[in-house]
């Protein structure tokens, strides 16, 4: 079946692709600063919070569309009950990952709102807010294991896209 | 705590966690909370966020989304096909003909992509079917592809040295540079490798079904164009000093981008895909790099990997034994893991070593890359092998045993640049000292 | 025994790292082996802009940072990077006795401690050409890593231009850079003749590393091993400085040996200098407020 929750991870996918664009437009702004003498503050900064920004932003969207690379050597000699057992085991360990990783990330915003972090580098940006889209991405991600692992122990299986070419590397 | 027992223990819960089938960003992230949890009394999870935090926004891996999406516009582009008519008749006379444009496709598009998959996939898109029914023989087919594909890694843009350059402080546009000899070299190894093959094998290797003139073949190298504007923009930009590796590949994308308008596959809908397309493979490679910055902190916080330097360095091995310990470690590692989780997860333990021995780092860079090409092509996990089993429908156990003469000529590769290390040293010199002069 | 981890930003041949490894020893020593310090050299633990807020939540004990990297967060910290307030070593030891009070006072409203400082050698101007005055500087393609560097940039009429540390000996070769300012041993570390062929000894600031500890960390150890603790901060205080001093000399004969033109600034080219560190300095009291005012009038005073 589909997941009730797709246009979640769909959004939090667009969002991150727009922080795609945005880097390009960083990149391209600090070549031509120059070639034509104009200088952008704190530019390679933004550059790098964008990057940030898409990189968690699309991790739920990367899952669902099952991009997240795993050695399956093993598992797929497994069928049936076994290869279920596999399954939920995995994704309890990954609701706990996830889980910890978001509540840490989300604390390390706070703080940094409440010690008014800011970038040492000329961007001089409070990194609470760089920080959002961070924690963001990973509370989504943390949902999205959830709710699979919720599809899976309920017996239901969420459709999964055939496996695109892994042009990775 | 005893330092073997802690080595022993990760290594045993990496390999537990990863045959489980658990997602390798999330089993290193696993994996380090387990080693601080256990070994050190240090707060976890908020040096966990700390340092994820900062390798994530650091500037020098923004090249690695640009890249990545270069590759993915250009995959839907045809510029393959565009490659093919262009090389196509300048092979009819070379010993093994039309198999060489699977070596020479892939040596060209590898100066424009980063990544070895994308290469393999994008040049077999077009050489499979042509080679196929031209009737030539399937085992070379499908074998020159898989190893000339990973090409694309050697070459210049290169994920993996961008990888390898941001863990390691070393100028990524050095590995660049560094890398244009031997990957070079490793095509004319390869063109070689078919050379003899058909020599020793006459009438295997079909007859030309079309004559050129000189005129024709030279008409004919115009569809070559677009990618040689791509690669001097991209590579041109650096080696010339207008910009450094990052911005190199923003070019790279408006290039690609351009490439694509002109030739009239510039669609909302390609432009969409090849958006998401790449979000989505930077994300899985953020969360792998994620995760190894957090082991790699909290084998920090354990001394591991300068016990283990220290060890190494007490056990007084030379330089070449040690390159050959790590070839044969690599080699196995490359078997089960990607080059990015490969490189990743080791460069803590490696490094200091490399440096006790003074080995020039952009020399190991390339070594580096070179048996992450072998694990391309060694089952049971190799990257262009899933391609090409996609493509073909042939099992991994048939690609990987035509891909091996390959491998083996990568391994001669290897000992090329340990033995005159100047193929690997000398161009990036060159860059820095006639600049200067 | 007390194990603490000390993460530092700098490579272990720069000698900063070689105090931080002295201090630990003497540490070790006086404290009888109750307290071990491992020093994480070249941000192999924690990189340079995170050190800070690791050692503040407790993630270590105690850290190593470049002073003007905090002045973002806390402007008094950058008093030691205003260009050509302090252009001495002498200065320098005087401007800290000025800036000290204050920052004891930022970092324990913060929870931390300053152990001591060690001051980096002299920032100078490195160029392609000859440089008599600030006019020379007009166009120059100037690398900005830090508010200062860009400031000054902006002053002189150069190009700021952001390059990381690992591409910095490309962009020198390649003409991306023509002239920059940073001192002399790090201008010899990046092996700027290279691409550069003057260095002018401005001695424009001596910015300084600051050596601090978490003081739930610090407040654990026993009265003898605290004490332990601060004389061989004072021992490595002291030693710093003489390793800093032998660093210039050093640097600057190995700058001439590989063929740079190692030169005094011009009167002229002083003076330019100096006109604009009056504004810098007005600039930097304006943004650091009465606390900045009290240092720079102190250090008048001295
Ligand atoms: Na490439
Ligand atoms: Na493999």
């Amino acid at each position: 079946m589909r997941s009730p929750l797709a246009p979640l991870y769909q959004a939090a996918l667009w969002l991150a692709g727009l922080f795609m664009i945005a880097l390009l437009v960083a990149i391209i702004l600090s070549i031509l600063g120059r070639q034509f003498d104009f200088y952008i503050r704190g530019l390679d900064a933004y550059a790098g919070y964008f990057m940030a920004a898409a990189s968690f932003l699309a991790l739920a969207g990367t899952l669902t569309k099952g991009d997240h690379i795993r050695v399956t050597l093993v598992i797929s000699r497994f069928t049936g009950k076994s290869r279920r057992g596999f399954e939920i085991f995995c994704l309890i360990m990954a609701v706990a990952i996830s889980g910890v990783f978001a509540a840490y990330s989300v604390k390390m915003a706070w703080w940094s709102y409440k010690f008014n972090d800011i970038s040492s580098s000329h961007d001089a940006t409070p990194l609470w807010i760089p920080q959002i889209p961070m924690a963001l991405g990973i509370a989504v991600f943390f949902i999205s294991f959830v709710e699979e692992l919720f599809m899976v122990l309920m017996g239901k299986s969420l459709e999964k896209p055939a496996d695109e070419l892994a042009r990775t590397e | 705590m005893d330092q073997v027992f802690i080595a022993g223990f990760l290594i045993a819960a990496l390999f537990v966690l990863f045959a489980a089938g658990l997602w390798i960003g999330l089993g290193l992230l696993a994996c380090g909370w387990i080693a601080m949890a256990v070994f050190t009394s240090r707060p976890v999870g908020d040096a966990m966020v700390t340092t994820i935090w900062g390798s994530s926004s650091s500037w020098t891996l923004t090249a690695l989304p640009m890249f990545i999406w270069m590759g993915e516009i250009l995959f839907r582009t045809k510029l393959s096909e565009d490659m093919f008519r262009g090389l196509a008749p300048w092979m009819t006379r070379i010993p093994g003909r039309l198999l060489h444009t699977n070596v020479i496709g892939c040596t060209i598009f590898a100066a424009v992509s980063g990544s070895s998959a994308a290469t393999c996939a994008t040049i077999g898109k077009m050489t499979i079917p042509e080679l196929r029914a031209r009737k030539y023989p399937e085992d070379l087919v499908i074998g020159t592809l898989a190893g000339a594909g990973t090409l694309g890694l050697l070459i210049p843009p290169s994920l993996i040295m961008i990888v390898y350059g941001v863990a390691t402080d070393v100028s990524i546009s050095k590995l660049f540079i560094g890398g244009v000899i031997p990957g070079i070299m490793l095509g004319a190894l390869f063109m070689g490798y078919i050379v003899v093959w058909s020599l020793l094998n006459p009438g295997k290797i079909p007859q030309p079904t079309e004559r050129y003139t000189l005129k024709e073949k030279i008409f004919a190298s115009r569809h070559l164009l677009p990618t040689v504007a791509l690669i001097v923009a991209v590579l041109g930009s650096i080696y010339t000093g207008i910009a450094t590796a990052t911005e190199a590949a923003g070019l790279g994308v408006v290039g690609a981008l351009l490439v694509a308008k002109l030739q009239g596959s510039l669609t909302w809908q390609t432009f969409k895909e090849s958006l998401l397309g790449a979000t989505r493979l930077s994300c899985m490679i953020a969360l792998i790099l994620a995760g190894a910055a957090f082991l790699t902190l909290a084998m920090g916080f354990t001394g591991l990997p300068r016990h283990l330097a220290d060890w190494i360095g007490q056990m007084g091995l030379s330089a070449g034994a040690l390159i050959v310990v790590l070839m044969v470690f690599y080699i196995i590692l490359g078997c089960f893991l990607d080059g990015i989780s490969m490189i990743v997860l080791t460069m803590a333990i490696v490094l200091p070593m490399i440096e006790k021995l003074g080995i020039d780092l952009v020399w190991f860079g390339i070594f580096l890359v070179l048996v992450v090409e072998m694990a391309q092509i060694t089952p049971p996990v190799g990257f262009n092998l899933f391609v090409l089993q996609g493509m073909t429908g042939h099992q991994i156990t048939y690609i990987a045993r035509t891909a091996f003469p390959l491998f083996l000529l990568m391994c001669v590769a290897v000992a090329l640049i340990y033995y005159f290390p100047g193929l690997v040293t000398w161009l990036p010199n060159q860059m820095i000292g006639n600049a200067a002069g | 025994q007390t194990k603490w981890d000390l993460p530092g930003a700098y490579g272990a041949n720069s000698f900063h790292t070689k105090n931080l490894v002295l201090f630990a020893e003497d540490v070790k020593k006086m404290s009888g082996g109750k307290l071990e310090i491992t020093v994480h050299p070249g941000a192999s633990l924690f990189k340079a802009p995170e050190i800070k807020r690791a050692v503040q939540t407790g993630q270590v004990q105690i850290g190593e940072v470049l002073m003007s990297n905090i002045e973002n967060e806390i402007t008094v910290f950058g008093a030691d990077a205003v260009p050509f307030l302090a252009t001495s070593y002498d200065a320098s030891v005087k401007l800290w006795k000025a800036q000290k009070p204050v920052i004891d006072k930022k970092l324990a409203e913060q929870g931390m401690t300053g152990l001591y400082v060690v001051p980096w050698p002299p920032q100078g101007v490195y160029a392609k050409k000859d440089i008599n005055t600030v006019e020379d500087l007009k166009g120059t393609k100037w690398r900005s890593y830090s508010p200062a560097t860009a400031r000054i940039a902006e002053l002189v009429g150069a190009q700021p231009v952001t390059i990381q540390v690992a591409e910095l000996a490309q962009a020198l070769a390649t003409g991306v850079l023509n002239s920059m300012m940073t001192s002399g041993s790090t201008g010899r570390d990046m092996k700027v003749w290279e691409g550069l062929t003057h260095f002018y000894d401005t001695q424009a600031w001596l910015p300084k590393n600051l050596i601090f500890v978490n003081n739930d960390a610090f407040k654990k150890l026993d009265a003898a091993t605290q004490k332990a603790v601060m004389d061989a901060a004072a021992a490595a205080e002291t030693r710093g400085l003489a390793m800093s001093k032998v660093e210039t000399e050093e640097s600057k004969a190995d700058l001439a040996k590989n063929g740079m033109k190692v030169l005094p600034p011009s009167p002229a080219l002083k003076a330019g200098l100096e006109k604009i560190g009056v504004t810098l300095t007005e600039e930097w009291i304006k943004k650091a407020g009465a606390d900045g005012q009290a240092i720079v009038d102190n250090y008048k005073k001295m």
